[in-house]
């Protein structure tokens, strides 16, 4: 059957409002009677609190409350911890402490909050929060991994023995005896650099507690209403049906927006109960550098052992994990380290363990690769000094190795994150692989070019990576379809949506269903009185599970509207073709009725509704995949390095992009363009630096740099479609994709274009500077 | 943060040693003290308005005065605690005698940064700690001077400290010295220029 | 309480008459004194360009400027240059182009491409990033808004073919 709209080019939907300022963000909520709140977070980074002093704030005119743990008696409590450790694994030791919504005892990280004020302003609560003293006794601050698992630490949590927050073991086959008769070993010591999300929206929530309904109603930047909603409902003492949480547009999410139960989360909609005001909190950019997730610290000892044909015997990876200060998302992020550490290839045998340790830093939790890239970056960086040492090109080295397309499904052995074993669904590397160097005219360059601008003393270098990204995983999300009186599709799902284009994308898998135009197809999604079954946007998902809930139910109703037809028609359901938003008879089309009468004569005023049906032209359905798929991807680039500045200039980028059917190949570009952007920030601009005592240095925009316009290359996007076999639609995610490989693809051509050094990047992120040093090292 | 320096006094060891250790010199010579008290042998107690750039505000602190070897060295530790942040750090002070009426102070220490003087601040501090450091000598080195004056004429000391405003001035003018001696001037004054507008603009919303 | 002062401003052609606190940023002035949420605040330390207004029809940062320095001038935010029924040229092609994702950072850079587009009607690749290298986007890579500026270079003053 040809698409007519799945796999185009579909215009958004949304853009019309986004692009006029007539869409609705958090901060845009304005209720009458809306009071403010700033928080008093800490200095330190890690610090006992000795006491507090709220008077002078209290007296404040324009200050309504100033909140301190003790205020909160026994409504104190810590979040929910949201991931448990995998129960398929065995050994695994798992300390859970979760934050905590002000800070009792102990600041565990700097900017950890300590006071909340509401004031009938920002300005004022900002002044009161200056009228606060606070007695608080530093104590040293663990902040080097390492250092952190001495017996004589500091410790981030008293009540446990160590600064261990986790620790795990995946095996697979035997690596400790093959690496006895490997004919070469490549052993390295690896180090990722901290990274934030950045989204442009820093995260905000309003809260309405109407006491005559009864009903707290929650504005808030989550990528996960319906957790929240849930979450919400059982702290506060309320039903379900008494909270509606609503995701409206949400500027950038990455992934801290899918931390749930922050702080202020837990504290804003309490407070406007407790005040019976409104409440608005909107977080500034500092803050954000501090009371939002951030992710990438790790320090991996790893080790790949290979024949002399360059053939991978195994892949060991001893992992040091940061999780901050406390541990709510599990080991999510470690896991799909590990699960990413044998790339696209055939690796017989795998060791991993990792320790996750606990320092007086901002908690991690996934963004935008959520541990893949590290993973990724691992195993790319072995091959690639594999293939030097050996003498082989990086192309050739990967296609040796890559899982053979007859080997699918490909069983891993160990557990992914999402405690299933990990299983690649569906595959074809090779011709991807070399899709990608043909782009980028890759023997060419090696060939000709490149020895010719060598010899002008400039020092070009091409690199090529191969990545796989775990994507889709469940457990499930659903969808309600709907046809209305005028003909117009109501769709109604629960994943937040922060700019990938649900709303049309979505819109394009029921318009292909019900034969009617994408703009006539209303979505609603993020509004928990919409639709309230479901998880969230994460782990590059919403294209697969949500999509397939909503291809279902599109599907449902389909059959409904051929079953009534076909009575209304006369005409057997077979003969009939759903078109332009009517339903005919293939062969004699002026034999038609339009789906929104349909819809009327589908919900009678006259007769009864037959047992085992329903009423109207409306289906629910749910998805929930066994597992998740796993895409693909090999990325390209061709770089120039000036060595007296050290500043790196990218000359050419492609990508090849397999995400298995493509719903919307401009979204899916967009998505990739995005990615790539985030993982060149997190190659050579972004870093978080820490200094001793767990003070951040960058907390600005001004010193932590994501990249603008004139750092980004043009990228070229290829896309390959190998589908998945996991769900009807095909589909694979692909929202994380663009920065997963991005760093590794760096190192190997920054090594390749300052081949006269003889150099080895082993970490991430680089910079002019960090350049500097390793070349004159 | 590192911190070390020299700077010759007018004067000779023992006198610059009186005034180091005079805490209503110490507290004249730093604009922005509102307050040093003594409050131990070797214990001061003080509340001082600090600005670096535009970052701002009181902070409260102490410093404490230990290892003295009259007139020749003393460790000083100081720690301080305020609205833009916290500072703690010790340092050593060495005196000698450079003949001719001359004294040479050498001192080196560590200074640990936290709050948004730290995430915000970054680079303005070490410029302006310097320079800060520098003016708050050159104050006392005036104070010195009027002293020995004093002294020897047997009248009132005629000092009058800097105020606020003329040593936030002269830091400022030492920062844009250091710049324009350096040839890529412009740039680096453009900058800093648009570093403290931005600075601003945090402290504004802060 | 905090000593009021009078604001008169021009936004989108609308005169507006206010007292307000002198500290009150532009960018908190028109997103909830007037309630034009159009204009966004990514950061407020100027580095971003979410907040991006025209102000005498040059771009300036409101998050950088008090409400009072605007008294007697003229501003135009993102509002002022299209509707849904009715887009701009230049809104259009960002549409055309998939130049937007999640929009928060859209606004700033429609506002600073208006003059630029008057001042450079046919810029090429190069023009167009420098023009938005003081807008960050964390979303799109900015490869689909370098292609809707083309786009709209083109609609705004179509260059003949020959």
């Amino acid at each position: 059957m040809t698409k007519k709209f799945i796999g185009k080019r579909i215009l958004r939907n949304e853009d019309p409002r986004l692009l006029t300022g007539g869409a609705l963000f958090v901060d845009d909520v304005d209720i009458p009677g809306m009071l403010h709140a700033a928080f008093l977070r800490s200095d330190y980074a890690h610090a006992h609190l000795r006491s507090i002093d709220v008077s002078a704030a209290r007296e404040r005119p324009g200050v309504v409350a100033v909140i301190t743990a003790e205020d909160m008696g026994d409504e104190w409590q810590p979040g929910p911890p949201l991931v448990s450790p995998p129960p398929t694994v065995e050994n695994v030791l798992f300390n859970s402490r979760t934050q905590v919504p002000l800070v009792k005892d102990k600041v565990r990280h700097a900017g950890e909050p300590i006071v909340l004020v509401i004031a009938e302003s920002r300005y004022i609560a900002e002044d009161a929060v200056e009228d606060i003293i606070v007695d608080l006794e530093p104590l040293d601050a663990v902040v080097d991994l390492e250092k952190a698992l001495e017996p004589d630490s500091v410790l981030v949590h008293d009540d446990l023995d160590s600064n261990l927050a986790a620790h795990l073991v995946q095996k697979k086959g035997d690596y400790a005896t093959i690496r006895e008769n490997a004919d070469l070993l490549i052993k390295r010591r690896i180090v990722i650099d901290r990274g934030a999300a950045v989204a442009m929206e820093n995260r905000g929530i309003v809260a309405q507690w109407d006491p005559k309904s009864q009903h707290l109603t929650v504005w808030d930047t989550t990528q996960a209403p319906i957790p929240i909603r849930n979450g919400l409902a059982a702290r506060l003492g309320l039903s379900e049906h008494q909270v509606r949480v609503i995701a409206p547009f949400v500027g950038g999410g990455f992934g801290p927006k899918m931390m749930m139960f922050y702080p202020e989360e837990m504290l804003i909609p309490w407070i406007s109960i407790k005040l019976n005001r409104p409440v608005k909190w909107i977080e500034d950019r500092r803050e954000n550098f501090y009371a939002t997730t951030q992710e990438r610290e790790q320090i991996h000892e790893a080790e790949m052992a290979l024949t002399r044909d360059g053939r991978i015997l195994g892949v060991s990876d001893v992992i040091l994990h940061d999780s901050g200060a406390y541990d709510p998302y599990g080991l999510t992020i470690p896991l799909n380290t590990q699960c990413h550490a044998m790339g696209a290839y055939d690796v017989p045998n795998f060791f991993s363990e990792v320790t996750v340790i606990f320092t007086n830093k901002t908690l991690t939790t996934p963004v935008r690769g959520a541990g893949r890239p590290q993973g990724i970056f691992v195993v790319e960086r072995l091959l690639d000094l594999a293939a030097k040492e050996l003498g082989i090109d990086p192309i050739e080295i990967r296609k040796r190795n890559f899982i053979p397309p007859e080997s699918f499904p490909y069983d891993h052995q160990i557990i992914d994150q999402a405690f299933a074993t990990l299983i690649f669904d569906s595959g074809n590397y090779r011709p991807a692989l070399e899709k990608a160097a043909d782009m980028i005219d890759f023997e060419q360059f090696v060939k000709v070019d490149q020895p010719r601008l060598r010899a002008e003393g400039r020092h070009v270098g091409i690199g090529i990576v191969s990545f796989v990204e775990t994507t889709g995983v469940g457990p499930y999300e659903g969808a309600r379809v709907t046809v209305e009186a005028s003909g117009k599709i109501n769709v109604a799902t629960g994943v937040g949506t922060q700019g990938q284009g649900h709303f049309t994308s979505f819109a394009q898998i029921v318009a292909e269903q019900l034969g009617v135009d994408v703009s006539d197809v209303h979505l609603v999604t993020g509004d928990t009185s919409a639709f309230h079954w479901g998880t969230g946007t994460f782990a590059s998902r919403g294209a697969v599970v949500a999509a397939n809930a909503i291809n279902a139910s599109a599907l449902a109703v389909r059959q409904k509207i051929l079953k009534l037809a076909s009575e209304i028609l006369e005409a057997p359901e077979e003969e009939l073709e759903l078109e332009g938003g009517k339903v005919r008879v293939a062969d004699v089309p002026r034999i038609s009725i339009s789906l929104g009468e349909l819809a009327v004569l589908a919900n009678p005023l006259r007769g009864a509704v037959e047992p085992g049906t329903e009423p109207g032209l409306e289906a629910t359905a749910y998805f929930g995949p066994k597992y998740g798929g796993t895409a693909f991807g090999a990325h390209a680039m061709i770089v120039e390095v000036d060595t007296e500045t050290m500043m790196v200039e990218i000359k050419r980028y492609t990508v090849v992009e397999d995400c298995g059917t493509v719903i919307n190949p401009l979204i899916v570009e967009g998505q990739i363009h995005g990615g790539v952007s985030m993982g060149i920030g997190n190659s050579f601009y972004e870093k978080l630096v820490y200094d001793e005592n767990g003070q951040l240095l960058n907390a600005s925009l001004a010193d932590y740099l994501i990249p603008s316009a004139t750092e980004m290359p043009h990228i070229e996007v290829s896309h390959q479609e190998t589908q998945s076999p996991l769900n009807p639609l095909g589909s694979k995610g692909a929202g994380e994709a663009g920065a997963i490989p991005v760093p590794s693809l760096f190192a190997q051509a920054l090594e390749d274009a300052l081949y006269d050094y003889d150099l080895e990047i082993m970490e991430m992120p680089l910079s002019p500077n960090r350049l500097f040093e390793l070349l004159h090292e | 943060m590192k911190i070390d320096g020299e700077y010759i006094f007018d004067g000779p060891r023992e006198q610059v040693w009186e005034v180091v250790r005079d805490p209503e010199v110490l507290a004249a010579a730093l604009p922005g003290t509102q307050k040093l008290e003594q409050t131990g042998e070797n214990e001061y107690e003080g509340v001082m308005n600090v600005r670096i750039g535009p970052v701002g505000g009181v902070f409260s602190g102490k410093v404490i005065i230990s290892d003295e070897e009259p007139p020749e060295s003393l460790t000083l530790t100081v720690e301080g605690r305020g609205n833009p942040g916290f500072v703690k750090g010790s340092g050593r002070v060495n005196l000698s005698d450079q003949g001719d009426h001359k004294t040479l102070m050498k001192y080196n220490g560590d200074l640990q940064i936290g709050g948004r003087l730290a995430s915000v601040g970054q680079r303005l501090l070490d410029t302006t700690s310097k320079s800060m450091i520098r003016q708050g000598l050159e104050a006392l080195n005036d104070a010195l001077q009027a002293r020995e004056a004093a002294r020897i004429e047997g009248g009132e000391v005629d000092y009058t400290p800097p105020t606020e405003t003329k040593f936030m001035a002269a830091v400022t003018k030492d920062m844009f010295g250091q710049m324009f001696s350096s040839p890529t001037a412009k740039w680096v004054v453009i900058a800093v220029v648009l570093i403290v507008i931005v600075i601003a603009a945090v402290i504004l919303t802060l | 309480m905090r000593k009021l002062t009078d604001v008169g401003v021009s936004v989108n052609g609308t005169n507006y008459n206010r007292s307000v606190e002198p500290r009150l940023l532009l960018s908190d002035f028109l997103r909830h004194e007037l309630g034009l949420t159009g204009t966004h605040v990514g950061c407020e330390h100027g580095v971003c360009g979410a907040c991006t207004v025209l102000f005498d029809g040059k771009p300036v940062r409101s998050c950088l400027m008090f409400a009072v320095q605007a008294n007697g001038h003229e501003i135009i935010t993102v509002e002022g240059l299209g509707t849904i029924e009715q887009l701009h040229p230049l809104q259009e092609s960002f549409r055309e182009a998939h130049g937007v994702q999640c929009g928060f950072c859209t606004p700033g850079i429609l506002t600073t491409l208006i003059p630029f587009l008057e001042e450079n009607p046919n810029p090429d690749e190069d023009e167009i990033m420098h023009a938005i290298s003081g807008n960050l986007c964390r979303c799109t890579g900015y490869q689909h808004i370098v292609e809707a500026v083309k786009l709209a270079a083109q609609k705004m003053s179509p260059v003949d073919e020959v």
